[in-house]
């Protein structure tokens, strides 16, 4: 009976007149609990047993009893099938709990394996009472020696302890394990049952861990609440360690694919070249000296070079030069012209791309009759006497360098046909018509021309429609300069290939875009003339 | 034949051999796991008598063993003792359980059943462990270790706390068990 009051005055003694006494572990341990179980206990009054042989039962101070003494207090217990007892009540102050009290009871005899009744009398009035089984009230110590340590293994730590120093309960206990790392506030428990160590597994590597274990009875025999938790431990995982298969594996693989890129570059690493940085096709060639000697000045390299006679006036085509076409129009073709050395212009026979447009048409319609004469002879005929008469007049056919050089381009006007300028070209074209080559003039007269003006923008339309170059009476022939695009017309019957032949660069300067568009062949869907155009380079 | 006869008495001997093995002991049964189902299973047939009200009838009080424990005293018993006093106490539950009357509720007939297996089964764990059987003799019961119940539910809560107990404690600290912990 007075066991308990020595206690109480101890505790009491502890916390007040002697505050720098460090406290023993058990009484920590002991107040610990008591605040733990306020917590968490809802029934009154709260009891728990620390080991084998004691009980002890504490409720809190109510409101109604403030300023109370502990001897207003009767605590009674009853083992079944035996007489009741009494406990002595003691007074408990804990510094946290404000200014209530606490009023405890540590049982004197201890019965396991039966039920017990406790009642609690306030002044002789039913305060508390409860019904309990002893070995269900275990509230344990924190497990002891935590020690955690590294396996060898990526990301793992082995966590033991040491169970609590019961006898009959070693085998029937339930731990749990508690980590984070060590700045995280993100935990994970694990349940642990009956064994005293635990590996973890799937940590990250070369981190910090924060570790804790708590311990209850599994449940099965014995029961309680779960421990207060232990000191936390700290411990860091092994960084992390490449694995030296995967290094080997990393590094034969980029081995095999080096060389395979290697070999790959070497045997089509000039193909690659090109498609990448495809050349740009300049016209040095043609040009002996031009941007070597005169640094690109063209009439500077004019003046020095033996072929700038050829080409006055000056009349630049493409370096590439396509092969002569065969002309195997099959439309009846107007003989051409005669030749008129006269005109500049003639001669060249040139016939213009000429966009659609009524007033083009309606200009076209007095010449279309004039040139209707060419769509008589057959092609060849007319190519041949075409040729015939460049050969014959190299001067007014400047232009005809072209020929020199051993092109040609003729281009077959269908539009001239229609004498009313209607838009019956279609007529003219048939399927079976071929080759249509355009001649291109020399030189560039006034573009003052809205026919030939608005021919820069017709690319876009398809329709052909030629003007024969021989029968302009009225005016001069168009300006067509000596840079002017060239495009070689190839119909097959079923498509026409149009390759645009580019003038030279320098002339490309200030006269506008050079079009260069591929052209479907619409004389089977539109029967429509298919001109092709004239591209306005400077000359 | 001769040949016949020799090998009939071979083959006698044999089996003369193999039956003088039989008697010796069973391997020791130390898991507790095995008590710790049973607990288990009484636990559930408590639960069950608790609820069964009308048809579980118990004709007359019977005597029933004491469950409490109080370790001090528990210690200073010797295993022999401990081993009479848990042999003596499955003994009268047995006999209490079986003689309970059930009337229209099947499940539980069914946990009297399973009980009554359970605590057969102990006696077998207790005969492994070398524990010699023991059998109250009429008239030694005294008073100090038994009372009396009337109703199936308090008899199955005797059954539960018996089992976690006496009959527990006495398994978990078998000698030969120990022996073979240490």
């Amino acid at each position: 009976m007075t066991n308990g009051r020595t206690n109480a005055f101890l505790i009491v003694a502890l916390f007040f007149w002697f505050p720098e006494v460090s406290l023993t572990n058990g009484v920590l341990t002991f107040q610990t609990k008591v605040m733990h179980l306020l917590r968490v206990e809802p029934e009154n009054p709260k009891c728990f047993a620390e080991g084998m042989r004691d009980l002890t039962c504490f409720w809190e101070e109510r409101e109604e009893e403030r300023g109370s003494t502990a001897d207003e207090y009767t605590f009674t217990y009853t083992y079944q099938n035996e007489n009741s007892s009494n406990c002595d009540v003691a007074a408990l102050a804990l510094p946290l709990a404000g200014s209530r009290r606490l009023f405890f009871c540590q049982l004197a005899r201890i019965q396991f394996f039966v039920p017990l009744d406790v009642h609690v009398l306030y002044k002789g009035q039913p305060l508390y009472s409860r019904n309990l089984f002893i070995e269900n009230m275990f509230l344990l110590d924190p497990p002891a020696n935590v020690t955690v340590t590294r396996t060898g293994k990526q990301g793992q730590l082995r966590v033991t302890w040491l169970p609590p120093p019961l006898k009959y309960m070693q085998k029937s206990m339930m731990y749990e394990v508690r980590y984070a790392p060590e700045n995280s506030r993100m935990g994970k428990e694990i349940t642990v049952e009956a064994k005293t160590e635990l590996i973890l597994q799937g940590l990250f590597s070369g981190t910090k861990y924060k570790l804790w274990v708590r311990v209850k009875p599994d449940g099965i025999t014995y029961n309680g609440t779960w421990s207060v938790w232990s000191d936390p431990i700290l411990m860091a995982t092994p960084p992390s360690d490449m694995d030296p298969l995967i290094i080997l594996l990393i590094v034969i693989i980029s081995v095999i694919l080096f060389l395979l890129s290697l070999t790959l570059l070497l045997s089509y690493g000039r193909f690659l070249l090109k498609k990448l940085w495809p050349d740009i096709p300049t016209p040095e060639q043609k040009f002996s000296g031009l941007f070597t000697v005169h640094g690109g000045d063209f009439q500077q390299w004019l003046g020095h070079s033996n072929s700038g006679r050829l080409w006055h006036p000056v009349c630049v085509y493409s370096e590439e030069s396509p092969a002569p076409l065969e002309v195997l129009s099959e439309a009846s073709l107007r003989p051409p012209p005669t030749l008129r050395p006269n005109s500049p212009k003639a001669p060249c026979g040139a016939a213009q791309a000429k966009e659609e447009g009524k007033d083009t048409r309606e200009k076209e319609g007095v010449d279309s009759g004039s040139i209707d004469r060419w769509l008589e002879p057959p092609h060849a005929r007319w190519l041949a006497e075409q040729l015939r008469a460049f050969q014959e007049h190299p001067a007014p056919l400047s232009q005809s360098s072209l020929l020199e050089s051993q092109d040609a381009y003729v281009i077959l006007n269908q539009n001239s046909q229609h004498a009313n300028g209607e838009a019956t070209e279609d007529e003219i074209l048939e399927e079976s018509l071929p080759l249509q080559a355009l001649f291109s003039c020399g030189e560039t007269s006034t573009e003052s021309r809205s026919d030939l003006g608005s021919l820069r923008q017709s690319s876009g339309s398809g329709r052909l429609s030629s003007q024969s170059s021989f029968e302009y009476p009225n005016h001069t022939w168009p300006p067509l300069g000596p840079g002017y695009t060239y495009m070689a017309v190839a119909d097959s019957g079923v498509s026409m290939d149009y390759s645009p032949m580019s003038a030279s660069r320098l002339t490309d300067t200030g006269k506008g875009p050079i079009y260069t568009n591929n052209y479907k062949n619409e004389i089977l869907a539109h029967r429509q003339l298919l001109t092709g155009q004239n591209f306005h380079s400077g000359c | 034949m001769s040949y016949s006869s020799g090998l009939f008495a071979l083959l006698l001997m044999v089996l003369e051999w193999t039956r003088l093995g039989l008697p010796s002991p069973l391997r020791p049964i130390c898991d507790l796991r095995v008590i710790d189902q049973f607990i288990m299973e009484a636990r559930d047939a408590e639960a069950a008598m608790r609820a069964c009200k009308e048809g579980c009838r118990l004709p007359g009080p019977f005597t029933v063993p004491l469950t409490r424990v109080n370790f001090d005293v528990w210690e200073k018993k010797d295993v022999q003792e401990q081993a009479r006093e848990v042999q003596t106490g499955l003994w009268l539950l047995k006999e209490a359980i079986s003689s309970l009357q059930v009337v229209g509720n099947s499940a539980a007939q069914s946990h009297i059943d399973s009980s009554l297996r359970n605590i057969a089964s102990i006696g077998q764990v207790l005969h492994s462990l070398s524990i010699q059987e023991y059998i109250p003799p009429a008239g030694v019961l005294g008073e100090q270790e038994t009372w009396r119940v009337s109703s199936a539910s308090e008899l199955f809560q005797v059954h539960v706390n018996f089992l976690r107990g006496k009959v527990r404690l006495l398994l978990a600290n078998a000698p030969v068990c120990q022996q073979d912990a240490s």
